[in-house]
């Protein structure tokens, strides 16, 4: 169950890696040099030079997620896909072969509340590469027929989603917890909405978010970094502010969740029940962020965490179970994770309620507060081990609103902590009341189980949406 | 089979072996950076600095076990694969899937380190670990800081010198591997479909049988086979070691005497003499499953890695498959729009495996019509072959997927290891640029020629009607 420890990493902290273990290798550690400066058009820009390999990573990020979708569920992930199905001077066609042939990769994709762009590319193919970058964020077209055959693939691909509760249980999830909320859009969309776009709608939406003044570009990898920076101003300098500003939707308060409930979604040829146990979690600028997470690998993070201990190596129930916090700009939820056979399911659930109760009731002695802590640091370098990695943690800053004396500190935070701290942490942020349960599995089997859990939704996963 | 149910390991290992169906990765040749080296010279482009040519150190201890070490100080930590030369191919029927639940059980207990310890005292150090087995191999994989690696290595060669197989363990393991196979049965329809297809391709070879083995087998072994499963291949002579990152050879050398020489060799287990016997007629089979729209695979017997084919297949897998410019994805997914995926898989293997194809239908689309423009594509290559530009294409994108290896410590020791194993030297890996250079187009047009017969393939559909 490193899944977990990993995955957050990966998910939410990814920002300390390398250096947070470097600082506990080495206290003058300091975060590889970079240069960040902003283009008149508002767009921030991040040059990092890294030369292992001969290759340059970028990682971009746009203000474009789907909590910009309003009805259309599933127009920010279109719409960003739908960047590269033609451009000004290029043809979907065209980028196609041009970065097929050179082994360069071109990813544009939205979550919640962003898009996003990733690229890779050997440094000799950088001005083959960087015009398609530029025109593919600055320039899309959406041309109809490449949009019409995306759609169609989208709707399979929806479809064949539910056929997998592992890939759309935290879809049900956020919507149960954050409910009318915009945190609360599933990023995937659903059919019935999807099913109603055009390629205007990809326009409308693109021209109405994809803005400069709220994004950055990230760049690292083998380049002199003044000739870059040349490059780069040169290219984006056009990039124009839409003539609206961008409606600041998040701040509305999230749902407060007062009793337990719990979502039953029936999937007839359940083998298992996939289920998540938990309710809100915390802000990604939460200053206790790091002891939280700490705490957690305690709790779900790791291999040896209670939950996977419980759950899996003492009683064979599972192939494993961990708990994560998943954190946004605004608000944030906390899940435990597992899956058990049908006939397993209500030992399961009660086997976790009281792993999560003993964290509550015993806290986190020294010993094992030492090991999660050395863990911690131990497994950051590798996070930051690639030029792709870099430029990602570099728009995560940009997103998230911090810099590297976050990071610089990283090592000093695991380190402060202490029992009472973990104690506090607990308290504060691992829920006890009101708990919310999310259920994927044969309805017919588990039902009685879900009704002494609290106040039952049920749905079906053939349904449309989440 | 990883011992976790990993999102992970694979973050950043993409794994050039074989492991199940899930794991589909495309067929990388890691290289290391002496290959880059070779590579750069044959495509012409500047030489960077820092190549050396001696990166890779070997020794072998009197025990027979075999070391080889990557020092790379980019990061304060390294990495510990062991490899064991075992997989499901070294099974029977009684035993089928004993090769992974023994990789569960090797974290369940020994001399010193007692059950829970391994892990216990891995995580107190700062080290994470995780396993998985395939059909030919079982590999362990430690990340650690390096501060840890003397920690690492007494870890290790408890429970390679001592390990105790719990009663209580195996029941409780059992669990949690049936907990596995179901999870995978419930969110892979490709699981299901492969197993059945594997099982329809062999017939008398142990690939037969999928890596998680059969329920029953899973329910019924006993704790007797698991200690003989053991003395017979968890030998310091059946184990390879290749550890990456911020260590020196000399240490590694230190340690390895220390902790793991004194373990004694085995006797060399029982080579598997089971051949597949050729295919003579196409085979089909047909799953059912509660699905939108048909999955279908079609295999063909292909051979094993050290054949000559071996460049051929692989880059005969990636002109159908990589990128949205490759035959099957530009004429199926995008032009004829008759799927919605479409992939090509060709790994390493020790004896002769599967070049398999995966495709599933757009909607409304029947598997039949799909099926058949699979046919089409590949008969044009049989009868026209590939351009040049392609070739040269497949061998820019090679170049990159190198790039990518060797920028982590973990793909480096995973390719050195897939090497040495698979190709039967590490030293293999930089005569790779070379290989490839030397396939042609006509090479390529020969081995689809040589290998997609009617006679020699298996098809698989999995749909939700079954009965029409």
């Amino acid at each position: 169950m490193k899944i977990t420890a990993k995955y957050i990493l990966l998910v939410c902290v990814a920002l300390f890696g390398t250096f947070a273990l470097a600082l506990a290798q080495d206290a003058n550690f300091k975060v590889p040099e970079y240069e960040k400066f902003t283009l008149p058009n508002g767009l921030t820009v991040y040059l990092m030079a890294q030369r292992e390999v001969p290759t340059i990573s970028v990682s971009a990020v746009v203000p474009a997620g789907a909590i910009y979708d309003g009805e259309k569920s599933g127009l920010a992930a279109l719409t960003a896909s739908g960047l590269q199905y033609g451009t000004l001077s290029y043809a979907k066609t065209q980028i196609e072969e041009e970065l097929d042939f050179i082994g360069a990769t071109l990813n544009t994709y939205a979550s919640k509340e962003s898009a996003g762009l990733s690229a890779k590319f050997a440094n000799k193919d950088q001005d083959i590469v960087f015009p398609i970058i530029k025109e593919v964020l600055t320039a899309p077209i959406f041309d109809e027929e490449e949009f019409a055959k995306e759609q169609k693939r989208v709707l399979s691909g929806l479809e064949r989603a539910k056929e997998s509760p592992r890939s759309v249980i935290n879809s049900y999830w956020d919507k149960f917890i954050f409910g009318d909320h915009v945190y609360g859009n599933a990023v995937s969309g659903s059919p019935s909405t999807v099913t109603t776009f055009t390629a205007d709608d990809l326009r409308s939406f693109y021209k109405a978010n994809y803005s400069p003044s709220g994004s950055a570009i990230a760049i690292v990898g083998d380049f002199d970094a003044a000739k870059m920076k040349n490059k780069i101003s040169e290219l984006f300098i056009a990039w124009e502010k839409p003539a609206a500003d961008q409606h600041n939707i998040v701040s509305e308060a999230v749902p407060t969740l007062d009793h337990s409930r719990v979502l039953l979604v029936n999937k007839e040829d359940a083998r298992e029940t996939t289920f998540l146990i938990g309710g809100l979690g915390v802000r990604r600028d939460n200053p206790d962020y790091v002891a939280i997470q700490v705490v957690n690998t305690v709790f779900g993070g790791r291999f040896t965490s209670w939950l996977n201990d419980e759950l899996r190596v003492n009683s064979g129930l599972t192939y494993g179970a961990n708990s994560r916090f998943s954190p946004l700009k605004n608000a944030g939820t906390f899940a435990i994770s597992t899956f058990t056979a049908n006939s397993t399911t209500g030992a399961a659930i009660d086997l976790a309620l009281s792993v999560l109760n003993k964290l509550h009731q015993t806290g986190i002695d020294e010993e094992t507060l030492t090991s999660a802590k050395n863990y911690v640091k131990g497994q950051f370098p590798p996070n930051y081990e690639t030029s792709g990695q870099l430029a990602g943690l570099l728009t995560q800053m940009f997103w998230y609103d911090f810099d590297e004396s976050y990071i610089n500190n990283f090592q000093s935070n695991v380190e402060g902590m202490t029992t009472e701290k973990a104690a506090d942490i607990v308290e504060k942020y691992f829920p006890k009341d009101n708990i919310q349960f999310l259920l994927i599995g044969k309805a017919e089997e588990i039902r009685p189980i879900a009704s002494k859990l609290g106040n039952v939704i049920e749905k079906d996963i053939k349904a449309d949406g989440f | 089979m990883p011992k976790d149910p990993v999102y992970f390991t694979v973050v950043k290992i993409r794994t050039n072996i074989k492991t199940t169906i899930l794991h589909l990765k495309t067929n990388y040749i890691l290289l290391m950076k002496k290959i880059l080296y070779l590579l750069y010279v044959c495509i012409c482009m500047p030489v960077m600095a820092q190549i050396q040519s001696d990166d890779v150190q070997s020794f072998t201890l009197q025990n027979g076990m075999k070391f080889l070490v990557m020092e790379d100080s980019s990061i304060p930590n390294a990495n510990m694969y062991i490899f064991y030369k075992v997989g499901s191919r070294n099974e029977h029927p009684g035993i089928t899937g004993l090769s992974h639940f023994f990789e569960h059980m090797m974290f369940n207990g020994s001399e010193k380190y007692g059950p829970k310890e391994f892990d216990r005292v891995m995580e107190f150090n700062g080290g994470a670990n995780n396993a998985y087995t395939t059909q030919n191999v079982t590999v362990y994989t430690n990340w650690f800081p390096v501060s840890a690696m003397e920690k690492i290595f007494d870890l290790e060669s408890d429970r390679i010198g001592h390990l105790t197989i719990d009663s209580a363990m195996v029941e409780s393991e059992r669990g949690v591997v049936l907990s596995e196979r179901s999870t995978g049965l419930e969110n892979s329809p490709w699981r299901m479909l492969g197993e059945a297809v594997n099982a329809t391709a062999f017939q008398e070879h142990p690939y037969h049988w999928s890596v998680i083995g059969y329920e029953s087998d899973i329910k019924n072994w006993t704790k007797q086979d698991l200690e003989t499963y053991f003395q017979t291949y968890y030998a310091p002579n059946n184990a390879l070691v290749v550890i990456s990152g911020d260590v020196k050879t000399s240490e590694v050398k230190r340690l390895a005497k220390k902790y793991m020489e004194p373990i004694p060799s085995s006797k060399e287990p029982k080579t598997v003499h089971l051949i597949e016997p050729e295919q003579t007629g196409e085979r089909r089979i047909t799953v059912q499953r509660e699905v939108a729209s048909p999955y279908m695979m079609i295999a063909y017997h292909t051979p094993d890695t050290r054949h000559d084919d071996y460049y051929a297949l692989d880059i005969l897998s990636s002109v159908l498959s990589s990128g949205n410019t490759s035959r099957l994805y530009s004429a199926l997914v995008d032009q004829k729009q008759l799927a919605t995926s479409v992939f090509t898989s060709f790994g390493e293997s020790f004896d002769p495996n599967l070049f398999e194809i995966y495709a599933v239908s757009a909607k409304g689309i029947e598997e039949d019509v799909l099926e058949k423009a699979i046919y089409e594509e590949l008969e044009k290559i049989k009868a026209e072959g590939i351009t040049e530009r392609e070739l040269q294409k497949i061998k820019n994108q090679k170049l990159m997927e190198f790039y990518n290896q060797i920028e982590t410590i973990n793909g480096k020791s995973n390719n050195i290891g897939t090497y040495e194993l698979f190709f039967g030297d590490y030293k293999k890996m930089f005569d790779a640029p070379a290989e490839y250079e030397k396939v042609s187009m006509a090479d390529v047009s020969r081995v689809a020629k040589e290998y997609f017969k009617k006679s020699n393939r298996t098809v698989g559909i999995l749909k939700a009607n079954v009965e029409d």
